[in-house]
């Protein structure tokens, strides 16, 4: 029986009515950084809860390394969790919540001081030790919170959103501090979000929940270049979506007939799944569209016109418009625009790779 | 503008200090004639006397009510806090059907009225045996405090972020680990003020007292007794010096219940 270290089988989860885990099964490798990523109401906090022992499953099985462990109390297990809130205890000073952990463990003082001492440092915290809680700064409760989480050294760590109360660019080294440390301590991250910043910089693979159940798993490469359902789609990164109906299927190469003309999609294994006259729907991701100002020739050409952008630092999002107002979004850098020219209702010509137009999976059958 | 904006000011400044002067000034009359040596409150004042207080710290039926009220108050403050906090926690822990009327149940005493609640109580400790010892005082003012202290607990628990708890828990806390390391903790200041302030409640009490104690006599029943008998500037002494107790005792409630960070050094 080769596992993964977390499993999760069949495992649902209501509240009173209402379902908010429907069965759900995926595993979680050892050493693994894995982001559970919806919007807020998904079910991916409650999934995260009740690895953490703080919800009961409803049904199903949890188990960690072989071992079920639906019944084991919260307090018996060894997956502490990195709280939203943080909730540090505000009653106790740096180091006595660093120590909370080894407290309840038995853990003698002069040891349990060192043991945090140590974490505080390794958090480069350790001249607060003596501090109270409310006399930090955001980053460095977020480190105080680390180190409580991990000074009893769990083999997985749980982590609930634990960068959202932060600032834009406090994120962004707070999630270098989390991947390096996680890479250093080989330990299991689970890490839930709905930012798909977060989870796509710091996941060696990203589940998707939407309405409790999984969409896609897979690496933040696989969910972003190949999304396995409209709603992965429609989540993740910035895809046209394009409805159509299949014209011809020759070996990987299939031609669908959409609003915007036939648009042509290569795929190595999942257009094989789709027969002639299905109605489908293509992806073209944002930024996988060339345009320029002149005919190309290529397969897949439309003209479009230029009727809005919006300008987010370095990436400008365009949004364009064929003969029959169907909207394409394309998405470039600020620098391959500029010799574009563009102004509003000039007139462009867009192509991109059949490689990389694809067909969603589920199909819409007659 | 501005000269109409000070006017309002002023006229509620001096409007409040008279509503201070209302409240007080029966209290700070009652001081100064225990330190006047003149056998009836009038003016002008005698000279200052320590008299009457020795009168009182001599006469053993004082001491006797003294000792009363310490027993009950320190007894009842306790009792009532622990109920009143096990009423808390169950308020912020759980949510279960009519939970409202248990709230409102245990909010109940102080809106009855003091007579009847002491009627009550007199007919109910008759009955039980116990109407005149100590512990049927006790007992009426553990069940006239125990609604303030929960009240005070439940504040302060409310401002508890419901994490901490399970975030103890999930650090390998138990749950009555987590009972004596995080909520009792988070709640001290509250639990303190609570005991001061039951403490002071029942210190006060005379309807009940009146009714239930019998022959343990608490301080303001012997203030009574002695008032019926004859107009002696004894009470004025008594007074001022239950006076002094309770104040203290809510000054220090007040301070730990606004208080919003426990210190930690």
């Amino acid at each position: 029986m080769n596992e993964g270290q977390i499993v999760l089988e069949n495992v649902t989860k209501n509240f009173g009515g209402s379902v908010a885990v429907e069965p759900i099964n995926f595993e979680i490798k050892a050493g693994e950084f894995l982001a559970i990523m919806g919007s807020s109401g998904c079910g991916k906090t409650t999934t995260l809860r009740m690895l953490a022992g703080l919800e009961t499953p409803s049904s199903g099985e949890i188990r960690l390394n072989g071992e079920r462990m639906n019944e084991l109390k919260a307090h018996e297990r060894e997956t502490p969790l990195v709280w939203q809130t943080l909730a540090l205890f505000p009653f106790l000073n740096v180091i006595e919540n660093v120590e909370f952990g080894l407290k309840m463990r038995g853990v003698e003082k002069p040891e349990r001081t060192e043991r945090a001492l140590k974490w505080l440092k390794r958090m480069e915290i350790e001249q607060f030790a003596n501090r109270s809680i409310d006399q930090l700064s955001g980053g460095q409760r977020q480190r105080v919170a680390l180190a409580r989480a991990l000074v009893t050294e769990p083999p997985v760590l749980l982590l609930d959103e634990p960068l959202s109360a932060l600032d834009a660019n406090l994120v962004v080294r707070m999630q270098s501090v989390l991947t390096r440390l996680q890479k250093e301590l080989g330990i299991t991250f689970v890490y839930v979000t709905h930012s798909q910043s977060e989870a796509f910089a710091m996941a060696d693979r990203v589940v998707i929940m939407s309405a409790g159940v999984i969409e896609q798993i897979g690496s933040p490469r696989e969910i972003y270049r190949s999304p396995a359902s409209r709603f992965v789609a429609e989540f993740v990164g910035t895809n046209n979506i394009i409805s159509g109906n299949i014209k011809e299927i020759k070996g990987n190469t299939m031609i669908c007939n959409t609003a915007f003309g036939t648009i042509e999609s290569k795929q190595e294994d999942r257009n094989t799944r789709h027969q002639k006259g299905n109605d489908v729907e293509l992806v073209i991701s944002a930024d996988m569209i060339e345009l320029s100002q002149e005919h190309t020739f290529s397969e897949n050409e439309i003209q479009l016109q230029f009727v809005a952008e919006e300008f987010t630092g370095s990436v400008v999002t365009l949004y364009f418009e064929d003969a029959n107002k169907n909207e394409l979004i394309v998405q470039k850098q600020q620098r391959e625009i500029e010799p574009l020219e563009l102004t509003y209702g000039c007139q462009i010509f867009a192509h991109w790779n059949p490689i990389n137009v694809f067909c969603l999976p589920d199909v819409k059958t007659e | 503008m501005m000269v109409n904006d000070k006017s309002i000011v002023w006229i509620l400044k001096i409007y409040l200090l008279i509503i201070f002067v209302f409240i007080f000034m029966p209290i700070i009359t009652s001081v100064v004639f225990s330190f006047n040596s003149d056998r009836f409150p009038s003016l002008p004042l005698g000279h200052f006397t320590w008299n009457w207080y020795d009168k009182v710290y001599y006469d053993s039926e004082t001491w006797d009510a003294i000792r009363t009220s310490i027993i009950v108050a320190l007894s009842a403050s306790v009792l009532a806090t622990i109920i009143g906090f096990c009423t808390a926690y169950t308020d912020f822990r759980y949510s279960f059907r009519f939970k409202n009327a248990y709230l409102a149940l245990a909010l109940l005493p102080p809106t009855i009225p003091l007579i009847i609640l002491a009627l009550a109580m007199l007919a109910w400790f008759s009955k039980l045996g116990i109407s005149g010892q100590i512990w049927a005082l006790i007992i009426a003012h553990t069940v006239l405090g125990a609604p303030f202290a929960m009240a005070i607990i439940r504040l302060r628990l409310q401002q508890m972020d419901k994490d901490l708890e399970s975030a103890a828990w999930n650090l390998g806390a138990s749950e009555w680990a987590t009972m004596r390391h995080v909520i009792i903790p988070f709640a001290l200041p509250s639990i303190i003020s609570a005991l001061c302030l039951t403490m002071a409640v029942s210190f006060d009490e005379f309807a009940i007292a009146w009714f239930v104690s019998g022959l343990n006599k608490s301080v303001p029943v012997v203030i009574l007794e002695i008032l019926q008998g004859n107009v002696d500037p004894q009470i004025n002494a008594i007074g001022s010096f239950v006076f002094a107790t309770t104040m203290t005792l809510v000054v220090i409630a007040q301070l730990f219940l606004f208080t919003k960070k426990p210190n930690n050094h």
